[in-house]
């Protein structure tokens, strides 16, 4: 769990937190758009090192939380591809004919594309990327609930730890049935935390005179043509690379 | 655990968001007009949100001795229905890939097509169809938990299937493989969660039961009848 902290740490810590969100949203959808269409050699893995050269050169992304952010998707695709690739006829098991070339582009285009996601969630905080989605049209009622979602979620993780801690302290997690039974407590009074907060949170701004909804003061990130070109004429060397290639 | 990010392949990424997008702007209709007519809900479903992805935190101790987290929709759709949970797990979903990489971005549609509308809706169809059967409030959350949770990993088996069919036996095949790799793994896990929610319910019912009256979940007492 504190990997999740680890990542959102990591986008407000990054050199690249000053840039405009819709600037790093191009250049990281398109790097996920290249590993979704390109091979996975060498379209992929050219992806997958752009990616990670970003983050870890000019985004000065720690190495640590990168690597760490991985190792779970890692298991899922691990899984998935050597379940994809082994195959079953009649009872039994065998390889898949092309086994090894099937099992390395699921895993090229996983590793590509997850790098892309990570680049953008290591150098963007939620909160940047979510005014952003304004622009996509998604109504402001839905990105409002959304934003007071990221603004709790980490209260609540706090409660949770607090909580379970406690908990550990009195032996509520020295057994199977008691570690159960702890974990029903928890999960309850972090319901009823969340939907107390949510309460005072609605009176104190009623109080101030809410009536259409929560207006924050958006930051002012602007936009790098500098940044923006220098995207898309990687972006176009990447897919010019992983076409022709 | 959701699909990872450029497992599937684009024409697959791009089916399961159209199948996925009616449900999800169906909930978001639901949460504007809510929003709307009561401003102040805002808040309460930026909570129901965070729990849902707090719940999916707690780690739940299972047979094998090793340790697996709830996906928490279950108990949503029984609290706020399931077009709320279709939006909402969404934005989960969303949060998830983005502070946890957990999922991906052109793996959402498929992701929240299984976490967010079939898991959800089996769990609420089970809960209801328990509670109509007679059943109390407790074996019904346990049934509504332990069904969403495993629906939620049979549609991911499905749709790695659908996007891997087995070199020599087909469609078929790869439903054998995938369900046996992550939804009969999930069996006790999925238990594991039904039980979860027993609890969960249970300490609610005893400290939360006002909001559980609001919620529609449990019939009013009489005011003498509560301890």
């Amino acid at each position: 769990m504190s990997a999740g902290l680890a990542v959102d740490d990591a986008a407000w810590a990054s050199a690249w937190r000053t840039r405009a969100p819709l600037d790093k949203l191009l250049l990281c959808g398109g790097l996920v758009v290249c590993a979704l269409v390109l091979p996975a050699w060498p379209g992929g893995v050219l992806v997958a090192l752009t990616a990670v050269v970003l983050a870890l050169g000019p985004a000065r992304v720690p190495a640590r939380t990168f690597g760490r952010a991985v190792r779970w998707p890692l298991a899922f695709v691990a899984t998935g591809a050597l379940t994809a690739v082994v195959s079953v006829d009649g009872g039994g098991l065998g390889w898949a004919p092309d086994a090894a070339a099937r099992a390395g582009d699921l895993v090229g285009h996983s590793v590509a594309g997850g790098a892309a996601v990570l680049l953008l969630a290591t150098t963007t905080p939620v909160s940047d990327l979510l005014p952003a989605l304004r622009r996509l049209r998604v109504p402001a009622a839905v990105v409002e609930v959304a934003s007071v979602t990221y603004r709790l979620l980490f209260v609540l993780l706090d409660s949770l730890r607090t909580i379970r801690e406690a908990q550990a302290n009195r032996m509520g997690y020295s057994s199977v049935r008691r570690s159960y039974r702890s974990s029903g407590a928890l999960a309850a009074a972090v319901l009823t935390r969340s939907f107390d907060r949510a309460r005072r949170m609605q009176e104190g701004l009623a109080g101030r005179g809410m009536e259409t909804g929560l207006r924050v003061l958006p930051e002012a990130l602007p936009s790098s043509s500098r940044f923006l070109a220098a995207s898309a004429a990687g972006l176009g060397a990447l897919l010019a690379v992983g076409l022709l290639a | 655990m959701h699909i990872a990010e450029g497992f599937l392949p684009a024409p697959h990424a791009i089916g399961w968001t159209v199948a996925a997008a009616p449900f999800v702007v169906h909930g978001a209709r639901a949460v504007v007009r809510e929003v709307r007519e009561h401003p102040e809900s805002t808040l309460l479903l930026g909570a129901a949100g965070a729990f849902t992805f707090v719940l999916s935190a707690i780690k739940l101790p299972s047979v094998t001795g090793s340790s697996s987290h709830p996906t928490g929709t279950g108990a949503g759709a029984v609290l706020f229905r399931p077009p709320v949970m279709a939006l909402l797990g969404t934005v989960v979903l969303l949060f998830q890939a983005l502070l946890l990489a957990h999922g991906g971005l052109t793996t959402l549609g498929a992701n929240a097509f299984a976490f967010a509308v079939v898991g959800p809706w089996a769990g609420y169809g089970a809960y209801r169809l328990a509670r109509a059967l007679g059943a109390g409030l407790l074996p019904g959350v346990f049934v509504a938990l332990a069904l969403a949770d495993l629906a939620t990993y049979v549609t991911t088996s499905l749709q790695l299937a659908l996007a891997f069919p087995d070199a020599s036996s087909g469609f078929a095949g790869a439903v054998v493989k995938f369900l046996g790799v992550f939804a009969l793994t999930q069996v006790p896990l999925a238990l594991a969660e039904g039980l979860l929610g027993v609890l969960l319910f249970r300490v609610l019912t005893t400290s939360a039961r006002p909001e559980l009256e609001r919620l529609g979940l449990l019939a009013p007492e009489p005011a003498e009848e509560r301890g």
